[in-house]
């Protein structure tokens, strides 16, 4: 096969990990230690190794659900029907690509792994500013999966669907917001699409 | 194992039949896959670590104090702020949410705490959003979304006006 080919590339391994310890990388890290002396300065040690005990614990609670997460996303960028997609959350889509993009956020499943995953997907499918927008500041504010597991739980019933009531227009007029403002898109993956010329019949 | 982790599995189950049924190439997809791990792990991993300390960090108490029925619309602001500050995911931000409900912040306060966190926690941001996205996305939807928890406390605080309906519980 030779769409496994990549994997012997040698380069294409060297801008992995330059991608993954770049710059940035080395931000967060510096960030890290610094929060992390803050914290023992100001709360003293014992609230430093709380915080990394529950770092790990967060840890090993995320890994598995960004692995999958990330599956679901790379199998949906391989299959999803773009041409279809767009008509459905383009340019052209009007408020009903809005509705559409917003219903979408509420309904997808995980955390942010799956969400932000899908969005760069979307991004590179051709829905349009409005649309994306709307979809994760639906998937924020109205995930139903969030309400369910966080919001009911901690904060009750009544609240968790009072909270949903507000929230409800507020990815639309946030999409709406996003059609006009003047601000140059520039998506990151948009180039590097997979070469699938699925026949557009 | 969580009920979150369960559907994404059953999600995927469902993805991989359908890929297999179609005969797709799965090339593309595990280039994909390393691409996008690559640049979320080792970031995630250290973002996580300062989350967690900057949840240690933030003055809990403090901050509820403002967030009362008197302080009337000025916490809205406070609790966008608020929202901006916790970098970290639900666990740590509905436990501070029941902190400040405790407290005696008003329901409109806490909508708009609750909707300002999940727009705006900067650990996502961080983490998913300028690595898978980049910049001038993050740009856009800030821009776009500023307005989101403003307006989901004044819509909360109409409803306030109405019926006392969307007290928090105070179980903790």
């Amino acid at each position: 096969m030779t769409s496994f080919d990549f994997l012997q590339s040698a380069e294409w391994w060297k801008g992995i990990l330059s991608n993954a310890f770049g710059n940035s990388f080395w931000g967060f890290a510096a960030a890290a230690f610094g929060f992390g002396l803050l914290c023992w300065a100001i709360k003293g040690p014992d609230f430093v190794s709380d915080a990394l005990f529950e770092d790990l614990q967060l840890l090993v609670d995320l890994m598995p659900r960004v692995f999958v997460a990330l599956s679901i996303a790379a199998l949906i960028w391989v299959m999803m029907p773009r041409e279809r997609m767009a008509a459905l959350v383009g340019k052209d889509s009007g408020v009903r690509g809005l509705v559409v993009a917003t219903l979408a956020g509420a309904v997808t499943p995980g955390g942010p792994s799956s969400a932000y995953a899908l969005l760069a997907v979307l991004a590179g499918s051709g829905a349009d500013r409005g649309a994306l927008v709307a979809y994760i500041t639906a998937w924020a504010t109205l995930g139903l999966q969030r309400i369910l597991i966080w919001d009911v739980p901690f904060m009750g019933a009544e609240f968790a669907l009072l909270r949903f009531a507000v929230c409800l227009p507020l990815p639309i007029i946030a999409g709406l917001i996003a059609r006009r403002l003047p601000i140059h898109l520039h998506i990151k993956d948009t180039e590097d699409r997979p070469a699938r010329t699925k026949a557009s019949t | 194992m969580s009920a979150g982790l369960l559907t994404l599995l059953l999600l995927l189950a469902a993805l991989l039949t359908l890929a297999i049924q179609q005969r797709q190439d799965f090339g593309p997809a595990v280039r994909r896959f390393i691409e996008q791990f690559g640049m979320l792990v080792p970031r995630m991993l250290c973002a996580l670590v300062a989350a967690g300390f900057i949840a240690k960090l933030i003055p809990q108490e403090a901050i509820a104090r403002l967030l009362g029925a008197e302080a009337g619309l000025l916490a809205l602001p406070v609790a966008v702020a608020a929202g901006l500050i916790v970098p970290a995911g639900p666990v740590i931000a509905f436990a501070i949410a029941a902190v400040f409900a405790k407290s005696g912040a008003s329901v409109p306060a806490l909508v708009t705490f609750v909707t300002a966190w999940s727009i705006f926690a900067a650990h996502r941001i961080l983490i998913y959003e300028l690595p898978l996205l980049g910049p001038s996305f993050l740009r856009l939807r800030l821009l776009s979304a500023t307005a989101v928890p403003f307006l989901a406390g004044l819509l909360a605080i109409l409803v306030g006006l109405l019926s006392s309906f969307g007290q928090p519980l105070l179980t903790q």
